[in-house]
């Protein structure tokens, strides 16, 4: 970790020095939770342009799109003279970023991130690759003690509560999260479980399969506010955690991304788990 | 012999269409193929035409059709179906020129030109085909397959499939006549499916009755248009007049209120004498 | 004279005009895009002298010199086998679609990125990068060889029959797809959904290398089977009576189109409407003549989709939209002006 670090770091001078000293790098940033990472530092004026996965803080909005993260095209990432592009190991296609390289913008792929641990990681390496570790330590340390503190909360719930994750995107897709998720991870983050097994990936919804799986609490990733209309949805209203009041309804973004918001999502799902004694009642 | 047919069959779904016909076509001679619905005709005419399989043995030029190169084939043998449909925005023009040969000599142009104005279709060379009438195309067909074969070397066969059916009385005339003279002019063989009895008498060298798959009969107009063999073959009755331009010809009798045929009470045709 | 007694201007101004229209695209097309460059420097790479910018010769020569050949290929290749296969079937709707040319690319193609990490590994291995370009081509040849197998009634090929297959074809490969959709994780959903809308994006000249040759081939032979099927529009008799070998020429139709059409699924994903309104489109103005409907379909239906590649990539810029979408959105309303303004196929 240590010494990762300490390369990323000497990558870092050595691009800051590249960059003609003094001037400022032009930074575009393909990945929505990248891209909260560099807002979050107060480095936005870096940037010249993000991707369609970028919609958060809103101020990305006056920012030039490049398009979509897995179809990043390669002039239109060029024209806005980028010295380093800093997007997530999703990034596609290959041949773009490959030219991009060999254009002389610097493209830096950081891995996928499914742990708060990784998240935090990701944070120190965006803050070395934009020549500012020193604030990208501090507000790791910040969203860390933010984590430990929920985390310590969740473990002493002693509970595995049961979480139906629903993620509503696109027009009418409703899908349950499965094994593998991003979803499942968050749910991990908290000592809750999936209530939903079998399934690998986000599938079409299945309406037995939500009344079979008798949540304790459910959670709701929406893509747009107001996206997921419980009307459509009766089988989820008539669960017991939905008239109970352990629901969440959410951004998907915030949720999912382990972005600097982690910590809220983290605390977000667990204050709509049960305490143990809710589950024991709901057991037996 | 320009085309000699042997015990030829042909069977489709099972069921022998075609019963072992034989016969022959010489040079400049103009055949005509009678016959009721389903008599087989057009299925014979397929064979020779090469879209059926066929058993027995058919020969161009004493040459099994099986062996000609199918080039070589298309110069000597020209087929006009009974129906053609074009979709697609081809001219008239263009339609004819389709039936010139690759390797025919290069006076196409010319060759092209009379046909369509010996068929009366010279007027809508540059007309779409599917906007023509069905006597139009008809007459159009003609000429590309005569276009085919018109100026080549050797023995010619043309095949026609009821090459009249869409064409007034006019056309009907100038039609067969045009065919008649290039059979006499050119030595061409003519084999054709007809319908039109009359039509058949008048043109034919010689005619050939089909039924059942059989041929049932063979010869002049004269010595087949008779009221026995139409009562036999087509089941109905008719008196058969033989006219002054030295042809018979078929007057079918009415059917009366009681269903009997009745003779015409002042027949509307006198008798040659 | 120009035009002639129908009405319609001779074969030889509108070959002037589309290849004047294909120049001009071409220069448009490499001129223009996201990355801005000055056209002193663009006539310095062509001179191949130094540019001023350093990387205009990357984006001039790697990038949009690739991506305008591979378009102009992908188009011409799609709009000659719609006009062979509509010749073939004699009905002006048939389009590389019908016979599940496209449909049995595809699902080769989303095979490998649904499965290159699990069942289909060792093909991953075996290709490296060029793994799903390879496998659209082979998925897309098999289901010719497939259609043309089932239509096969001892050496004849029934047309009919060939057509009732591909709309099986279509619906197996359709349903498999499908199949593979579901089981796709969610990145894999995103990358076949941005390649079944058909791209461009990332072409370059290892695309060509394993797409031209195929293409080119095809576009090659499509000329010899003019006449015949020209002879085709008389109905499928008329073509043996004609002296042509029937058969033959149906292979031959077949092949070139499964040759031609895997190739540029293989490079460029699913692209549409090119090979429906092409040839449509020549026919409409020159006549059904082959000889004259191929060689106009290639060049107009190469200048079409490099002129809508160049569209799609600057509307959005510096984002760019993907090609099938941008080809659909200008073909299907101009598809139904002019069936509106005809009402004669």
């Amino acid at each position: 970790m240590k010494s990762r670090v300490v390369a990323l770091f000497l990558l870092a001078t050595v691009f800051v020095s590249s960059a003609q000293a003094g001037d400022p790098p032009r930074v575009v940033t393909a990945d929505g939770a990248i891209t909260e990472i560099v807002y979050r530092l107060g480095l936005e004026s870096l940037l010249v342009g993000v991707d369609t996965t970028s919609g958060y803080p809103e101020q990305t909005e006056s920012l030039p799109k490049v398009g979509y993260l897995r179809a990043l095209p390669f002039e239109g990432v060029l024209a806005l003279k980028p010295d380093l592009l800093i997007t997530s190991e999703q990034a596609a296609p290959q041949e773009n970023l490959d030219r991009l390289a060999r254009a002389g913008v610097q493209v830096e792929r950081l891995p996928s991130v499914r742990t708060p641990k990784a998240a935090l990681e990701r944070i120190e390496s965006v803050g070395s690759l934009l020549g500012n570790e020193a604030r990208a330590a501090r507000l790791a340390a910040e969203l860390r003690s933010k984590i430990n503190r929920i985390q310590k909360a969740s473990s002493a719930r002693g509970n595995e509560p049961k979480v139906l994750f629903i993620l509503a995107a696109g027009n009418h897709s409703v899908m349950l999260a499965g094994e593998g998720t991003a979803a499942s991870a968050l749910l991990d983050s908290v000592d809750a479980v999936n209530a939903v097994s079998g399934i690998q990936g986000y599938k079409p919804a299945n309406r037995e399969a939500i009344l079979a799986s008798q949540p304790d609490a459910i959670v709701i990733a929406e893509s747009t506010p107001g996206q997921f209309e419980i009307r459509s949805w009766p089988e989820v209203e008539r669960l017991e955690a939905w008239q109970n009041g352990r629901r969440l309804v959410a951004d998907s973004m915030m949720l999912l991304g382990f972005g600097p918001r982690l910590p809220d999502a983290m605390a977000a799902v667990n204050s709509v788990l049960p305490a143990p004694s809710d589950v024991a009642a709901n057991d037996s | 012999m320009v085309l000699s047919v042997n015990n030829v069959s042909v069977s489709l779904e099972r069921s022998r269409i075609v019963d072992g016909i034989d016969c022959h076509l010489k040079a400049g001679e103009l055949l005509m193929l009678l016959g009721p619905n389903g008599a087989g005709k057009s299925t014979l005419l397929k064979a020779i035409s090469g879209d059926l399989p066929y058993g027995g043995s058919v020969t161009l030029s004493g040459r099994e059709l099986g062996q000609w190169r199918p080039e070589r084939l298309a110069r000597q043998r020209a087929v006009m179906p009974q129906r053609v449909e074009v979709n697609f925005p081809l001219t008239v023009e263009e339609v004819v020129q389709l039936g010139r040969p690759k390797m025919a000599p290069d006076r196409s142009d010319l060759v092209v030109d009379e046909l369509m104005n010996e068929l009366d279709i010279g007027h809508l060379r540059h007309r779409l085909v599917p906007g023509l009438s069905g006597g139009e195309q008809q007459r159009l067909q003609l000429a590309r397959v005569l276009a085919q074969i018109i100026d080549s070397p050797g023995d010619r066969l043309l095949l026609l499939d009821e090459c009249t059916s869409a064409l007034d009385p006019a056309h009907q005339q100038m039609v067969l006549d045009l065919v008649r003279r290039l059979a006499k002019a050119e030595g061409m063989a003519v084999l054709a499916v007809v319908h039109d009895l009359n039509l058949a008498a008048q043109f034919a060298d010689r005619l050939l009755v089909m039924k059942a798959g059989r041929l049932v009969h063979e010869g002049s107009a004269r010595e087949v248009l008779t009221p026995e063999l139409l009562e036999t073959v087509y089941g109905f009755t008719a008196r058969v007049v033989e006219l002054e331009e030295g042809y018979p010809m078929v007057v079918p009798r009415r059917r009366g209120p009681s269903g009997a045929y009745t003779a015409p009470a002042n027949p509307s045709c006198r008798q040659a004498s | 004279m120009i035009r002639d007694a129908a009405g319609r201007l001779g074969f030889a101004p509108y070959l002037v005009v589309a290849l004047l229209a294909a120049v001009l695209v071409a220069l448009v097309s490499i001129t223009s895009g996201a990355y801005p460059l000055a056209v002193a420097d663009i006539l310095s790479v062509i001179a191949g002298r130094e540019a001023s910018d350093p990387v205009a010769s990357m984006v001039l020569l790697e990038v949009r010199m690739p991506r305008f050949l591979l378009g102009f290929l992908v188009g011409a290749v799609l709009a000659v086998s719609g006009a062979l296969l509509q010749g073939l079937f004699r009905n002006p709707l048939a389009d590389p679609g019908l016979i599940g040319v496209s449909a049995g690319a595809s699902l080769a193609a989303i095979a490998v990125i649904v499965l290159g990490n699990t069942w289909l590994g060792g093909w991953l291995a075996m290709t490296g990068e060029w793994a799903l370009p390879i496998a659209a081509f082979l998925g897309g040849s098999c289901t010719v060889l497939l259609a043309w197998r089932i239509a096969d009634r001892s050496g004849q090929t029934s047309v009919a029959t060939l057509l009732l297959a591909g709309i099986a074809i279509n619906a197996v490969a359709g349903a498999a797809t499908g199949l593979l959709t579901f089981y796709a994780n969610d990145e894999e959903l995103r990358s076949l959904t941005f390649w079944t809308m058909g791209s461009l994006g990332h072409a370059g000249w290892d695309d060509l290398l394993v797409g031209a040759p195929f293409m080119l081939l095809a576009l090659l032979v499509a000329p010899w089977l003019a006449r015949p099927l020209d002879a085709f529009l008389l109905g499928e008799s008329v073509v043996g009576h004609l002296g042509y070998r029937t058969d033959t020429v149906k292979k031959a139709a077949i092949l070139v189109v499964g040759l031609g059409v895997g190739a540029a699924v293989a490079v460029s994903g699913l692209i549409g409407f090119v090979g429906l309104v092409v040839p449509h489109l020549v026919r409409q103005l020159l006549g059904a003549s082959h000889r004259v409907v191929l060689p106009l379909s290639a060049l107009v239906g190469g200048t079409l989709l490099v002129a809508a590649d160049s569209l799609a990539r600057v509307v959005v810029a510096p984002a760019e939209l993907p090609i099938g979408l941008m080809m659909a959105l200008i073909g299907g309303p101009f598809f139904l002006a002019l069936l509106l303004r005809t009402k004669v196929i």
